[in-house]
């Protein structure tokens, strides 16, 4: 097996979720809307998953919508918002480096005149509150900015840009993916109206996610049917799925602060390494404000996908936001936003740490990467 | 079909890149080609004589597939005359490579391009020349928006460089002290840009040294055409001469020195 650094493409599930997740296959099969024995049970459990992930973000039971992923909470969360409150207004902000999910909902959302804002980054990642401020006007409805970065790993001022949607009195969002399991999320402290969870990121099963509703935000819903999920989200709950999330929070809840402070440790030691080691290199992101598992850089010169091909020769999986690796071939939007260059966004090279990373694997990165890096320039024009 | 999926073949040149390097020589003539959109840059170096490419060298900035062609192409051109090797076309590369992913057919796939631009150089040096000339004619244009933005992020005279910290800086080419003020202010922020119409940095080598010793990342050969943001600078539109291409960069801040030594 190679040595994967990519934990924010994909997770592997925990084993004891899986254990959890098992009996509900089979034994406890029950649909929550049946009234004999076996729906009661199937309430109960979904009723005891709802509150423990509710705990997770400091929300209400009646506040979390299971979702099939958040790419469907997303969907759910803007464009459900948007139809619903357009009386109020036609005009939503989101940030420049927002996930791609988003700013394909946004585009999808245009269609339909709805007016897109978007709000741009410093050169670490971060939104300028006066800049966000500059843009709202009196049409403006939601604000949607994540919490933290999925690529660069740059945690954003979220209490504050909160802060300023309440004042205003404009709904806001916050995609939390990338932060769950790694910062303590709190929509109460954070004044968040609507957020997304996904199981996978934090070692559920995929397939299942969650989007918090503030009490009183009220959505169209996507999918219509049999009105499960407060009807905000019809079709039979995917019981198993559930709860294998549940799990994976309370894994989090127990094993999230001694996780973050070994992640932290793998972190710290690849950026002084590459930094010291490698000429010319530099690192994407926050220095401080960043996921205690990204490191994410850029190397002068040559082009991300060769480099990640030469790591996949060497057994190890990373991740690049060079176009070359993309389906549309075009560079990673948030390593533009962040004012770098195309042939700088090319150069990108991004390491996420998780659960299941062992020490000696970080140590062959440090072996290998410099050799790679110095193969690869040699060949390059542009490193001389 | 993922972008990467690559044949055994374009992984073997990948791996085993031949020919690389650069030649140097009267009879040496240089085929540059590249696309900054998809982020591919190639050099092929030939050595011509009787008519026949005698040796064939190239280095190349780019993803799996670029590397692989640019190597296979050396392969196939060496010892050819060059009339054969202007038949060579992006089509045989990649079959003598057993295919490239489909997205990578049109973008990754230059070599052919840069070997034909090589022999057309060798054929026609003066050519280049020409052309940069024309180009250079645009840089007298106005910038749309640098009215606009006048102390909201566009600077015509020197600044308190402190108040300029963290910012993302663009250094417009004003001569000598437009140097100074930009390797100056990579004690302020990680991020300048020096900005030049020109193929190469015109000062005094102790300068131009320290310049390219700093962090200042240097674009050749391009110009402004707009700046724009909300309230303050927030992007700028770039030209780039050399491949006549536009594209938006963000800066929070530019200084345009109005005075040139």
């Amino acid at each position: 097996m190679s040595l994967y650094f990519d934990y924010q493409s994909s997770n592997p599930v925990d084993p004891r979720v899986i254990d959890a997740m098992i009996p509900y296959f089979n034994r406890k099969f029950g649909n929550p809307s049946s009234l004999h024995k076996e729906g009661d049970e199937a309430t109960e459990i979904l009723d005891r998953c709802r509150k423990s992930i509710a705990g997770f973000i400091n929300a209400e039971k009646d506040e979390i919508v299971f979702t099939s992923g958040a790419t469907e909470s997303n969907n759910l969360s803007l464009i459900g918002f948007a139809f619903r409150n357009r009386a109020r207004g036609n005009h939503i902000i989101i940030s420049e480096t927002e996930h791609i999910s988003i700013h394909n909902i946004a585009k999808y959302l245009e269609k339909y005149r709805f007016r897109i804002t978007k709000t741009p980054v410093d050169q670490y990642g971060r939104i300028s509150i006066r800049k966000l401020e500059d843009r709202v006007d009196e049409e403006t409805i939601l604000v949607s900015v994540a919490y933290a970065n999925n690529e660069i790993g740059t945690i954003q001022p979220i209490s504050t840009i909160g802060t300023l949607c309440r004042e205003k009195n404009i709904a806001f969002h916050s995609d939390a993916v990338a932060a769950e399991g790694l910062i303590p999320l709190d929509v109460k402290r954070d004044e968040v109206d609507l957020l997304t969870l996904s199981s996978n990121d934090i070692y559920g099963p995929k397939g299942v996610g969650v989007l918090y509703v503030r009490k009183g935000v009220r959505l169209n819903p996507l999918l219509i049917g049999g009105g499960q999920e407060h009807g905000l989200r019809s079709g039979t709950e995917n019981i198993p799925g559930i709860v294998g999330m549940q799990k994976a929070v309370e894994i989090m809840q127990q094993e999230g602060e001694r996780e973050v402070k070994r992640l932290t440790g793998y972190r710290n030691k690849l950026i002084k390494h590459v930094l010291e080691k490698i000429p010319k290199c530099y690192l994407n992101g926050h220095p401080t404000e960043r996921l205690a598992n990204n490191a994410h850089f850029r190397f002068d010169g040559i082009e991300g996908e060769s480099l990640l091909l030469s790591l996949k020769d060497k057994g190890i999986s990373v991740s690049t936001g060079s176009a070359c690796s993309s389906k549309t071939l075009e560079p990673s939007h948030t390593l533009i936003a962040l004012g770098l260059l195309h042939e700088e966004a090319h150069g990108s090279l991004e390491f996420t740490f998780g659960r299941f990373n062992k020490d000696e694997e970080v140590d062959r990165v440090l072996e290998v990467l410099s050799g790679v890096v110095a193969r690869l320039r040699e060949l390059s024009p542009l490193y001389r | 079909m993922k972008s990467t999926q690559y044949s055994d073949k374009v992984l073997d040149h990948f791996r085993n890149p031949r020919n690389v390097g650069t030649l140097e020589g009267q009879d040496v003539a240089v085929g540059r080609v590249g696309n900054p959109v998809c982020g591919d840059l190639m050099e092929i170096y030939i050595k011509v004589r009787d008519n026949v490419i005698e040796e064939i060298k190239f280095k190349t900035f780019g993803c799996g597939s670029a590397i692989a062609t640019a190597s296979m192409i050396t392969e196939l051109a060496r010892g050819k005359t060059i009339d054969e090797a202007l038949q060579i076309s992006r089509k045989e590369v990649a079959d003598e490579l057993d295919g490239l992913p489909p997205v990578k057919m049109h973008c990754s796939n230059l070599a052919a391009d840069a070997l034909h631009n090589a022999i057309e150089n060798y054929l026609s040096r003066e050519k280049s020349a020409q052309k940069s000339l024309e180009k250079r004619r645009r840089l007298t244009k106005r910038i749309k928006g640098e009215k606009e933005f006048l102390h909201r992020g566009v600077y015509h005279e020197l600044v308190d460089l402190s108040t300029l910290k963290g910012k993302r800086v663009l250094v417009l080419d004003r001569g000598a002290t437009s140097i100074e003020v930009a390797i100056d202010l990579t004690g302020q922020t990680a991020r300048v840009i020096f900005l030049t119409g020109s193929k190469e940095i015109s000062a005094g080598p102790e300068l131009k040294k320290s310049l390219k010793q700093s962090d200042v990342k240097i674009l050749y050969e391009s110009e402004i055409l707009e700046i724009k943001g909300t309230n303050d600078v927030e992007k700028v539109l770039i030209h780039d001469l050399n491949e006549d291409e536009e594209y938006e960069l963000f800066v929070d801040s530019i200084i345009m020195l109005q005075k040139r030594e």
